[in-house]
Formats: structure tokens, C-alpha cells, sequence
């Protein structure tokens, strides 16, 4: 493993020396993409409102990935005796009385942005783009190919079917000739989000009959993924056009699973590593 | 079973609807005449009315598209045995 890669088990990467300026050249690879569309550059918080991810489904469709910001109750007997012994014999931390949690550890770095445009009436497409750090609990972790922790790049469309459509079409394809440049091949399949009891899930079963998930897959490793959300996001948001609520589109980037895909197609050597930012400007 | 898969979307239908607009070519999810939270509820519909269960993971593309298609992959007529392999990419690591 590159000596730069800083592997905590809990399922979190720290990054160093070329594989950070590496991971930070990924990106600017995808804002040269996004700045294909004139996508306007947002940058949000590490929480999102409870009740705002509650609208459009997901801690109903994602409840065991969830991952909660908890503070202790601001009660002073129970601060104290949390003081006195915060560590269990195993290293756990114990909790005495969790205050009451109302937000959720950002998911998807694009929810943000609709939440942000909520009853906003758009008179022309929106071009959006985003990074955050994205949580996900899962039931094991790999270095930068799963984790708890990671980041992610979206870039999004809210516009008229058409426009959203055109989007997708386009931004997959401008995605393949990056991936492609940089020497690392892959197949778009299509695909699933991992729903919770995926068998009863509505949103499941419509994944499965009216295919909206796209993957960028790199062997077994999903590295960018087109979605199409129909107007699912325009309407919980109250985001309209043309007095309709607006569709919606997002391309999204996982960025450790790019320096896996490129530390594995180039190996551990820096000098071996090529330029997204590049490649991506030349295309 | 054809009258009665018209009469549960026709009943589901978000906005007031006329029924002579619903036709057994019309698309049900790309024309907003069902939704994702109304489909376990037609799966059972559609078990109960053919008989026997449906195995979710045959499910494919397109196999709600409309009333004609469910007929012909849901219907008397169609045979268990006769579905195709799974589009989706299961085991893979998936993506944000």
C-alpha cells in the first residue's frame, strides 16, 4: 500500500504527499467537466436536516447506512458521569443520554443542493456542482475502494425531461473519454442503489422495471455512476420549470475509488501517475 | 386480469385522469400514471390475480412499461420459465 494512503479501519482514508495532490487533480478534472455545462460551484455542510432527507425517502429506503451526528444531552449529572468514565473497557464510548438528533451525516453530496434550491421556479436549466465528504455505514470496509468516509463529486442537472435527458447523455459520455484517457477502461451497466429489504422496497422495484442508475465499472469497482431521477427531487423540493416540477440528473464521481482505479492501472509510483485535470482540459 | 390492472391504475393515478387516456400501450412510470411507492402493491395485485408469487429479482427493464407488457410478461400466458437473465450488476462495489 502507497505510503501516502493513511488507512483508519473504521472505514477512512487521510491522504498525503502525491496521492493528495492526486485526489485533488481527480477533482479538478471533474470541475473542468462540469464547467462544460457552466455548472455553478456549491459548497455545503457535513449535516443535512432529518426531515429534509425524510421528503424524498431516505432514511426509509437507506436506514442501514444512515449515520447520525449524536452530542450528549446537555444535562449537567449526566455531562459528569460521561466526564468521569467516556470510555468503556473496549474503547466504546458511552454514551449516557444522546440529545435528540435531528440531522443526518451527508449521504450524497447532491442532496444538499436540492434542499439548498428548495421553491425555487427556474426560467432556464440549472447547472449545479458539488463536493462533500459522504457517510455511508457498511457492513465492511476497504481502502479506498469502500468506505465510511469518502468523498464525492457531483455534478447536476434540473432542468425539463429533455434537457435532463440530453445531460445524462452527454455527461456519460464525456466521463467514459476521461476514464478513458487516463488508461483506465470501463463498462457502463446498469444498476441498483442498495435499498434496505431491497424485495419490498418501492424504490427497488422501480429501479428494477424502469432502470434509472447508471455505473461507470472499473473490473467490480462502480468509479462515477449517471442517475436519473426523474422529477422526484423537483417535486419533494417544490424546484419547478415551466411551472412543473423540474427533473433532475446527477453525474457522480467517488474520488478515493479513481486513485484505487489509477493505482491500480499505474501502479504505486507517482512519477507513473497521470493527470485527470489534464487529460480532462484536453478533451 | 387486464380490467383490473386498468381499474388499480386508474385508481392510483396522482392527478385527475381521463380513463379513455390510459390505454393498454400508455407508459405507466415514464408518464407518471404510477409511481415507485405503488409497485409492491401492484406486484401483489398481480400475484394474486395470476396466482403465483413473482420473484422479484426476475424482474427486468421494462416490464411495467404498460398494461399490454404486463399481460404478456405477468399474464396467463406467460411462462415462468421463459425469463430472462438480470440486467443489473449485483456484488459489484456500487457507487455513490
Amino acid at each position: 500500500m502507497t505510503p501516502y494512503l493513511h488507512w483508519s479501519p473504521t472505514g477512512q482514508s487521510g491522504l498525503s504527499g502525491p496521492l493528495l495532490q492526486l485526489a485533488d487533480d481527480c477533482d479538478e478534472a471533474f470541475r473542468i467537466l462540469a464547467s462544460r455545462w457552466g455548472a455553478a460551484e456549491e459548497r455545503h455542510g457535513a449535516m443535512l436536516p432529518a426531515a429534509a432527507l425524510q421528503r424524498v425517502g431516505y432514511l426509509r429506503s437507506f436506514p442501514h447506512q444512515a449515520m447520525f451526528p449524536v452530542r450528549l444531552a446537555p444535562d449537567e449529572a449526566r455531562l459528569e458521569a460521561f466526564r468521569d468514565e467516556p470510555l468503556d473497557a473496549l474503547g466504546q464510548v458511552s454514551l449516557t443520554s444522546p440529545g435528540p438528533v435531528t440531522e443526518v451525516l451527508t449521504p450524497a453530496a447532491c442532496y444538499h443542493l436540492y434542499h439548498a434550491h428548495q421553491g425555487q421556479e427556474l426560467d432556464a436549466p440549472l447547472y449545479l456542482t458539488t463536493k462533500n465528504t459522504c457517510f455511508r455505514a457498511e457492513s465492511r470496509y476497504e481502502p479506498l475502494r469502500r468506505q465510511a468516509a469518502f468523498t464525492m463529486r457531483e455534478i447536476v442537472c434540473l432542468g425539463s425531461p429533455e434537457t435532463v435527458a440530453g445531460f445524462l447523455a452527454l455527461s456519460r459520455m464525456h466521463a467514459g473519454v476521461l476514464l478513458d484517457a487516463l488508461g483506465i477502461p470501463v463498462e457502463w451497466q446498469i444498476a441498483t442503489d442498495p435499498f434496505f429489504q431491497p424485495l419490498s422496497s418501492p424504490g427497488y422495484l422501480m429501479q428494477r422495471v424502469s432502470p434509472v442508475k447508471h455505473e461507470a465499472v472499473y473490473g467490480t469497482l462502480a468509479v462515477a455512476s449517471a442517475n436519473l431521477h426523474h422529477d422526484h427531487f423537483g417535486t419533494a423540493f417544490g424546484i419547478k420549470i415551466d411551472g412543473r416540477p423540474a427533473h433532475s440528473a446527477c453525474l457522480a464521481f467517488g474520488v478515493e475509488r479513481w486513485l484505487w482505479s489509477i493505482l491500480q492501472r499505474h501502479g504505486e509510483d507517482p512519477v507513473n501517475w497521470p493527470s485527470a485535470a489534464t487529460a480532462a482540459r484536453a478533451l | 386480469m387486464r380490467s383490473e390492472l386498468r381499474s388499480f391504475v386508474l385508481g392510483k393515478a396522482r392527478v385527475p385522469r381521463r380513463p379513455e387516456d390510459l390505454t393498454d400501450q400508455t407508459p405507466l412510470l415514464t408518464d407518471g400514471w404510477l409511481r415507485s411507492v405503488h409497485l409492491p402493491e401492484l406486484l401483489l395485485l398481480m400475484e394474486r390475480l395470476r396466482g403465483t408469487p413473482i420473484d422479484v429479482e426476475n424482474l427486468k427493464a421494462g416490464d411495467f412499461r404498460d398494461i399490454d407488457t404486463l399481460m404478456a410478461r405477468f399474464g396467463p400466458a406467460a411462462r415462468l420459465d421463459t425469463v430472462s437473465g438480470l440486467d443489473t450488476v449485483s456484488g459489484l462495489d456500487t457507487a455513490p
